[in-house]
Parts: C-alpha cells; structure tokens; sequence
C-alpha cells in the first residue's frame, strides 16, 4: 500500500501549506481595543497623498486606525471584496455609473447626518443627486474632487502665433481655419483608443443638451435622436481638423503628438496632462471650455465628480468612519491631495487651482459646470465605440443612422431600469 | 479466466486512485464554479447586490443580440485562419529547430520569446509598428494598401490581430512538437531510407503519422487559444475599429465584469461554452479513429 | 490516409520536404541553408525585441512618434530605468512570490497531471469510464474564465484559500486538461513492453509507475513544465481576483505599476518586462535541454 502512503503524505502537504499560509495573512489583528477602519479608494495615482493622509490620521488618533488601500485594478478588487463580503468601511470611487449601480444595490449607508455635507459646493451634490436612478431620501455620497474636461492648449503655440481663444461654435472653428493656413495642425485626437471619443463628445453634449437628457428618456419624454442631433453633427466636423485617419493613433500617440506641438489643442480631460508632461516636462499646458455655442453665455464646462466617499451600509463603526470622513474634508488634507494631483476640490473655501485649469477658472468659481454625460451610460453600452463606428461612417445619413441605434440600444441596454423607473413613476402618483 | 481477471480489476482500481487527486480538483474548482456560474445565467445578478431569476430571457436575448452574432462570426474567422496558420508554422519551425543547424540553443530560445513578452509590450510594440513603421516604409516604396494602418481598417483589423497571435502562440505549438518529434526514434529513418523511400513519403508515411497524437492535441489547443483570443485584443484594438475585432471572451469579460451584465455574459459564456466542446469533441474522435486505424 | 491532409490543411509542400531531407541527412554537418532561413525567421522577433530594450533604455522625454527616432539608440545609455524598475516593484521580493506560485504549481501539476495522464492514456482504449473522465477533463479547458471567475473568488474566500496557495490550486486546475492530454497522447509512443515485463516480474502497478514510466516519461515533464511555467508567469488575472487584499503581490501585478488610467509609463514598464523574462527564460533553457536529452531510444509502438 505504499501508493496510500504518498498520496495521504501529498494531502496533508497541501493542506498544511495551506493552513501555513491562511494563517499568515490573519496575523495583524493585534490592536484589539482599537477601531479600524478600513478605506478603498480607486485613484491608484494618488497613492503618495493617501500615504501620507493615512500617517497624520493614525498620529493624531489613539482610538482609530485607518488602513488606506490603493490598489491597481481598484474596481475589479472592490468588485471581488464585495462578492466575498469582505466589505471596506469607506470606499472612494468616481462619481460615475458604477457609484449608481452600487447604490441601486444598497449597498451604502445614508450619511445625511454627517456635519460636513453643508460645506460640500451644492452643484456637486447636485450631480450625485442625478446619478441615482430612482430618487433616494438621503445623501450617499460625498463629492471629494473633480476634474473638468475641454479643450487642452498649447500656450507657447497660441502665443507666438497670437491666436486668441475661441468663445464661440463659430470662433473655433474659424480658429481651426487659421491653424490650417499657417500649416499647423488644429487638432489631435487618437481615436485608436474609443474611450478618447467620449472626451469632445461630452462636451458638445454637455453644451448643447439637457443635462438630465438620459433620465428624461428612461422617463420616455425625450429622444437622444432630438437630443443629440446637434452634439452629433459637430463632433464629425472635428475631423476636418485633426490628423488624418485618428482611428490610427491611439491615447497615448496622441499625448505625445501634442506634447511635441504636433497639435496646437487637444480635446481631452485635464487627466492627461501628467502623461503629456511626462513627454515634454516644459511644455506650456492649459485648458479652456469647449465653445459649443453661439453665444459665450451658452457654454457649460464638464466636470466631474472625480473622486468621492461612501460609507459602506455594513459598517460596524459608523461613529469612527465619521471621524475619518471629518479629518479628509479639513482644509489642510484636502489641500495634501491638491498638492499631489491635478484637481478641483469639491469643497467651498480657497484653494489654489492649477495652472493648467486657468483658463476655465472663471466657470469653476461662478459654478457654471454640468457632469459628463457618460457617467450615465451603461458601460456595456459600448458608447465610445458606437462613436467611433459613427465616426468612421461615411454614409449620407450616418448621424441619423447613429442617432436611431443609440436611441434602439439605449433601451436594451438600460431595459431593467426603464422598468423600475417606471415602476417608482406609478407609485409616486 | 479467474487468474487474469483479479489482478486486472487490481490494477484499475490503482489507475483509478490515480486519477483522484486531478479529478477532486477539477470537481471542486472547474465544475462546482460552472455550475454556479450556469445558474447566474438565469438570472439578472450584477455581480454584487441582490438579482432575480429571470428564467430563460438571457438566452432568448442573446440570440437576438447583433453584437453577439458579430463577435461569433469575427471569433470564428480568427480562428480557422488561426488554427491552420499556428500548426502550419509551428510544424515547420519545430522541425527546422530538431534538425542540424548552427546556433540550435540560441535559435530555440528566440524562437520562445514571442510567447513571454507581456500584453504592454507587444501592444505597444506592434501598434507602433502597424501605425508608423509599415505606413512609412509603404509610403516609401509605394505600396498603397498598407499606406495606412491596418489596425485602423474596419476590413482588415482582424489580420492584424492575427498576425499578433499567431507570433505570440506559435512557441508554444512548437515546443510540443518539438517534444513529439523526440518520440520518433532516428532508427526507423534510416530503415526506410534504406528502403530507398523518398523523402515527401516518409513525411507523409512515418513522420505524420507518428507526430498524430501530437497533432492532435496541437490542434485543440491552439483552437482553443484562437477562439479564446483575448489578450492580443486588449492589447491591440480593444474592439475596434468600429467594434470589428470584438471576440466573444472580450465581450464575456467587458460586458460581464466590468459593466453590469453578469448575468448574461454568463449565458453568453454557458453557450460559447457548449459550442466549443462540440467543436473539440468532434475534433477528438476524427484524430482518434485516425489513430486507431494505424 | 487522404483525409489526413485535410486535418492538417495547406501544408507548403516543398518546404516540408526540405525539412525532412534535412533530418534524414544524418552524415551532414550542420546544414547553413535552413539556418540562415530560422535566423531570417528570427528577425521577427529580434526587431520587436530590438525596440523593447532600446525604449527601457530611454528617458519618457526621449519618446516620439517620429520611426527613425523611436527606433533611434537612447541618447545616453544609462540603466536607471532598470534600477528604477526594480525599486518601483519591488522586484526581489515579488519575484520571490512568482517563483514561489509558478515552481509549487509546476511540481504539483508534474505528479498530480502525468499520474492522472497516464492512468487514462494507459485504460481509455479499453475503459469507457476512463474514457469518459477524459474527455470531461478536456472539455474544462474550454470553460471562459470570466465564467469561473465570480465562484472561484467566491469559494476560495470560503474554504480561506484566497491567497497564494489558493493561486497555485487554481492553476493546477486550469493546466490540468492540456497536461494530461500531453501526457496521455506521450504515452502513446511509449511502448507497453516495459511494463508488462515488470508486472510480469510481480511489480505493483503503483510500483511500475513511479520506477519504470515516471522516469522515462521526463521529456513530457520537462514539456508540461516549460507549458505551465509560461501559462503562470505571465498571469495578472488569476492572483489579481483570488489575492486580492492580501499585502502579497507577483511580479505581473507589480508591474502594473506602470498603468494608471490616465498614463503609463513606458520605458520603466519595459525595462520590467525585460527583467521579468530572464528568469522564465532560462528556466525555458534548461527545460529544453531535458526534452530533447530523454529520447525514447529504439522503441516504437507497437
């Protein structure tokens, strides 16, 4: 029986090694009587600032221990916690549709009693307030920063040619006319990448539609046929300006083509700006509003809630996640953050902005500013690459065929919620 | 009969304990997680929260979907010119590698290469080089057709994913043939050269036949690595252009774990599933009976 | 045999011909014809490698997508990226968990997988229940991950395997239908003689295994460990969802590092890369020596 013998001696391997090791990572729960609280935050790149967040918390508390976890593929790790019910006590995610799925799966805790929630500004709270799917009494989230997406520029560039920035539909691309001339070229794109298309594409929605365009059609009073005519038609004319063939060059291609004055402008977030500058650390960067309109008066900026903070509903200590909430929203760590990433605090009071976002300052502090559109797309929905296919198709009627297929699968992708929309509509009247 | 038949039932039953371990394995960690996974097909779960059981509706939506339909019939088309490519090339180059040459050590090394650069760097890598580095040198010697990136062409995308794949899959492939052909003794060479056989005969009548296990377990998996193609679409296209190179395990993975249709990716997943056993299935007893008959 | 052609499609005949006179030309000294030809295949490899090691060479200032510059040599060579790269990972200690996952899995796959293949490579002819476990073994191949994926996370977290040794069980799994298709498909070039005589000599089958079959089946291990090896080293998905909130970390899931949403950095990435490969590589080496050392002399199916 000597084949009995190795296999029971491989078993009680396995499972020994694996008792050794289970036991390894249960090891720190050393500070009993301490609270801990536990935070996941997806912004991966800010890691240094949530360090150094975590250490003066940990030094100024005796009762409280905040453990900061910033991992790579924070989504897919959250997504994975939540299924093994290894909750956090606070996560930070973005203000987008992932933060209404998981409020729609009750998943958070109403922390309207939290004192902070009245120095938040009110036109962040208001897009949490739009990104729930069905009205919920209570606050669920708080907007941390945001960032805004237009159009980037090359500052040296516009300069020495003295080209002035454009306020109007018209101005742009009358600017875009003048870059041509002088043998420049007005544009990048790199559309290689889809996720680029929805750059522009929210802000020529954002500008020429109604904010609350996707709860309206869940609601069945409008059409993004009638909505979005208008967005459509002027982000094809974009191609007239920019590299030849964008499909070819992606993300990536396209901060470096700008960084090396390839391109005089860029429509992308202020996110890119770190891999721009990584290209070319002297470059002169910075951003101004998408001209959508006619008039200047018309024009929105889109900004974002780039980063917030949610109480999960099975914390235990909900007094100790306060305590941690109270200590991120002072002044001084907030401006840690600010210091570390290019952002816009979502809180009132002075802080210093970036450079890079000179030029849109004037909306950040009149508060003329309205969410991406795409924080409200299924991400399933695949819009950026609907976008690029609509982009590439040089069909007469290719925006109304485009038009008619966001309309068709904008049903089919969002039909469960369609329903509990409806569902909530006839209870309320 | 009685003296025969007790050591033999002694002997399976040893075969059998054998098995044991892979099979307790497989159980608890392939088949348990696919049943679970099958169940949530019926379903509308998310992934995370509460869902409802929905019955067959994922199924019947499924095959309504035109986005579903297109990433089979891309998947398909990858894979057939994928599979042939694969053992074509790997053959070749498994006995170019088994035969006497310069340099055999450094050559077998290179030639495994492909196979452990990362996603990053052959995306990178090859992007760069289907949108600059072709374009420029067929603008140079005025080639029109690939005066633009492939990689950007709804048409032709597709090639230039497979080009990929194939580079990355092919050590792999290789390096099972080249154990196979190490289980063909040099011995049964000489013997039929000296029956004076030619060379394409002994090929076709020693060396193929041989090789048939090999071949065919060659074949299922590099059609399993093709109609999986997964890494070298992320790396590369991400779907497009104009959703042309989605694959069925990139829509599964998008859609099912990054957005919220778990669930039916899942029924998705349950059918592709299906589809490919068959396929393999068929590939498995067509190999086997050539086996038997030699 | 006519169907035979047609499962093994377009074979460019003359080529194939010209690598079989190769192998019969036993007499002949090295043959340069067909090395030259493999080197010229190599230049498809040796040109993406040449740009791998020159960006790792080069400073993200030094990136342009201008051809001639990116094929360019860096304007000073200096190995800070590698020295940056291996601080950012924190290379020894990730490599020491990648090492760790892929050489447990690779031991385990070896004993569990070639005594799984040879029991069903050995009985399937005549078993139909061997025969059955087989090809339900097989068919797990063909499962999409992202199906698995959800459950796995699931009931590791349960069974409190959500960590490495979770990992190296799941990969055992995963490489477990391939392996012993190798191994059962192996066994059938090896000859059943052996065997029967050591049976006939009194020789438990458990016996027979480990003393007769085992060693000589060690090109196949060689084979399956270099296949598994490649499966596991590059791997981000699997420790990524299994170990997720745990402080231990492998090599790939260091090295996204490199990727924030917004930005990557190229040239420390490759210069990671590249450092990662040494290891799978020689390991690939010394593999490769093995299966080509263990030939089945003088043997053939009977």
């Amino acid at each position: 029986m000597n084949h009995k013998k190795v296999s029971t001696f491989l078993f009680a391997a396995m499972i020994s090694a694996s008792a050794v090791l289970s036991t390894g990572c249960n090891m720190n729960d050393a500070d009993d009587e301490k609270t801990i609280i536990n935070m996941l935050q997806y912004k991966q790149e800010a890691v240094d600032a949530f360090e150094e967040m975590e250490k003066r918390f940990n030094e100024t508390h005796d009762d409280i221990v905040l453990q900061v976890e910033s991992p790579y593929e924070a989504m897919t790790i959250l997504k994975t916690r939540l299924i093994k019910e290894d909750y956090p006590d606070i996560v930070g995610i973005g203000g987008d549709i992932n933060y209404s799925n998981f409020l729609d799966a009750e998943l958070f805790m109403d922390i309207s009693d939290f004192e902070g929630v009245s120095d938040i500004k009110p036109s962040y709270m208001q897009i949490e307030k739009d990104l729930e799917f069905i009205p919920q009494d209570g606050v669920y989230a708080l907007p941390y920063v945001a960032n805004c997406a237009g159009i980037l520029y090359n500052r040296d560039m516009f300069e020495e040619n003295g080209w002035k920035i454009p306020e109007t539909w018209t101005e742009f691309t009358a600017l875009c006319e003048t870059i041509q001339a002088s043998g420049q070229q007005p544009l990048y794109l790199g559309y290689k990448d889809t996720w680029t298309t929805l750059s522009p594409w929210n802000s020529l929605a954002v500008g020429l539609s109604d904010a609350d365009i996707c709860s309206q059609v869940n609601a069945g009073n409008t059409t993004f046929t009638e909505g979005y005519a208008e967005a459509a038609n002027k982000i094809k004319e974009l191609l007239s300006y920019a590299e030849p063939n964008p499909y070819a060059y992606s993300y990536n291609d396209a901060c470096t083509a700008f960084a090396r004055g390839e391109s005089a402008m860029y429509p992308i977030g202020s996110y890119a700006v770190p891999q721009i500058l990584s290209v070319n650390p002297d470059m002169n960067i910075d951003t101004f509003t998408f001209p959508t309109n006619e008039a200047e008066s018309d024009n929105i900026l889109t900004s974002g809630v780039d980063l917030q903070f949610s109480v999960m509903k099975e914390c235990k200590n909900k007094d100790a996640a306060y305590e941690v909430l109270k200590f991120l929203y002072e002044d001084d760590t907030i401006q840690i953050y600010l210091d570390n990433q290019n952002a816009i605090p979502c809180k009132k009071g002075d802080f210093t902005l970036p450079a890079m976002l000179d030029g849109v300052k004037g909306y950040i502090e009149a508060d003329r500013m309205s969410d991406f559109h795409d924080h409200h797309y299924p991400s399933e929905m695949s819009v950026d690459a609907m976008i690029q296919t609509y982009l590439m198709d040089e069909n007469e009627d290719a925006a109304a065929d485009f038009l008619k297929r966001f309309d068709k699968e904008w049903v089919r992708y969002n039909r469960d919620l369609i329903e509990k929309v409806k569902k909530y509509e006839e209870e309320q009247s | 009969m009685k003296t025969i038949k007790k050591p033999m039932s002694k002997k399976t039953k040893t075969l059998l304990l054998m098995i044991m371990p892979a099979l307790l394995l497989f159980v608890l960690f392939n088949t348990i997680p696919l049943i679970t996974g099958a169940f949530y097909s019926l379903t509308n779960y998310r992934g995370y929260g509460s869902y409802d059981f929905v019955g067959f509706k994922n199924f019947i939506d499924l095959f309504q979907d035109s986005r579903v339909g297109k990433s089979y019939l891309f998947t398909f088309k990858y894979a057939i010119a994928g599979t042939i490519l694969v053992n074509v090339l790997s053959l070749l180059i498994a006995m170019g590698l088994n035969s006497k040459i310069k340099f055999k050590s450094t050559l077998r090394g290179l030639y495994f290469l492909p196979n452990i650069l990362g996603g990053l760097v052959v995306g990178y890598i090859f992007s760069f080089i289907f949108t600059y580095i072709i374009p420029t040198a067929a603008k140079a010697m005025h080639i029109d057709f690939l005066s633009s990136s492939i990689l950007a062409s709804e048409k032709w995308a597709w090639v230039g994913v497979l080009i990929v794949g194939v580079w990355q899959t092919v050590a792999m492939n290789t390096i099972i043939y080249i154990s196979g052909l190490q289980t063909i003794p040099s011995d049964i060479y000489e013997a039929s050269s000296i029956d004076g056989a030619g060379k394409w005969y002994t090929f076709r009548k020693l060396t193929l036949p041989l090789l048939l296990p090999f071949i065919s377990t060659n074949m299922i998996l590099s059609t399993k690595n093709m109609l999986m193609v997964f890494d070298q679409i992320m790396s590369l296209t991400k779907g497009g252009p104009a959703q042309s190179t989605e694959s069925i395990s990139y829509l599964i993975y998008r859609n099912g774990m990054d957005g919220g249709q778990f669930g039916f990716q899942s029924a998705n997943a349950v059918v592709f599933f299906i589809v490919i056993v068959t396929i393999s299935v068929i590939q498995l007893v067509i190999t086997n009976k050539k086996e038997e008959q030699l | 045999m006519s169907s035979e052609r047609h499962r093994v499609p377009e074979m460019p005949k003359v080529a194939i011909k010209k690598a079989c006179e190769i192998k019969n030309d036993k007499d002949s000294k090295s043959n340069i014809f067909l090395t030259i030809v493999l080197i010229l295949g190599c230049l498809t490899i040796l040109f993406p490698l040449y740009m791998t090691i020159v960006i790792a060479l080069k400073s993200p200032s030094e990136m342009t997508n201008d051809v001639a510059g990116a094929l360019s040599l860096p304007s000073k060579f200096s190995l800070e990226n590698f020295a940056e790269a291996i601080r950012v990972t924190d290379f020894w200690n990730s490599l020491g968990n990648s090492l760790l996952i892929t050489g447990i899995t690779i031991i385990l796959s070896v004993i569990i997988h070639s005594m799984a293949g040879y029991a069903i490579g050995r009985s399937m002819a005549r078993h139909k229940g061997f025969k059955m476990i087989y090809l339900y073994i097989v068919s797990g191949m063909f499962v999409p991950f992202a199906i698995l994926m959800m459950p796995l996370v699931k009931e590791t977290a349960m069974l409190k395997i959500d960590n490495m040794f979770g990992v190296i069980l799941l990969y055992v799994v995963f490489y477990m239908p391939m392996n012993v298709m190798l191994y059962s498909g192996y066994l059938k070039n090896i000859p059943l003689a052996m065997e029967e005589a050591a049976e006939m000599d009194g020789a438990s089958t458990w016996k027979t295994y480990w003393k007769i079959i085992f060693p000589m089946m060690k090109p196949m291990h060689a084979t399956v460990a270099i296949l598994t090896a490649l499966g596991t080293w590059n791997d981000v998905m699997t420790p990524l969802v299994i170990m997720s909130g745990s402080e231990r970390t492998t090599l790939p899931l260091a090295q996204l590092n490199f990727q924030t949403q917004f930005g990557t950095n190229y040239n420390l990435a490759f210069a990671s890369y590249l450092l990662a490969l040494i290891p799978i590589l020689i390991f690939y080496i010394l593999c490769q020596k093995k299966i080509i050392g263990g030939v089945a002399n003088g043997a053939v199916k009977g």
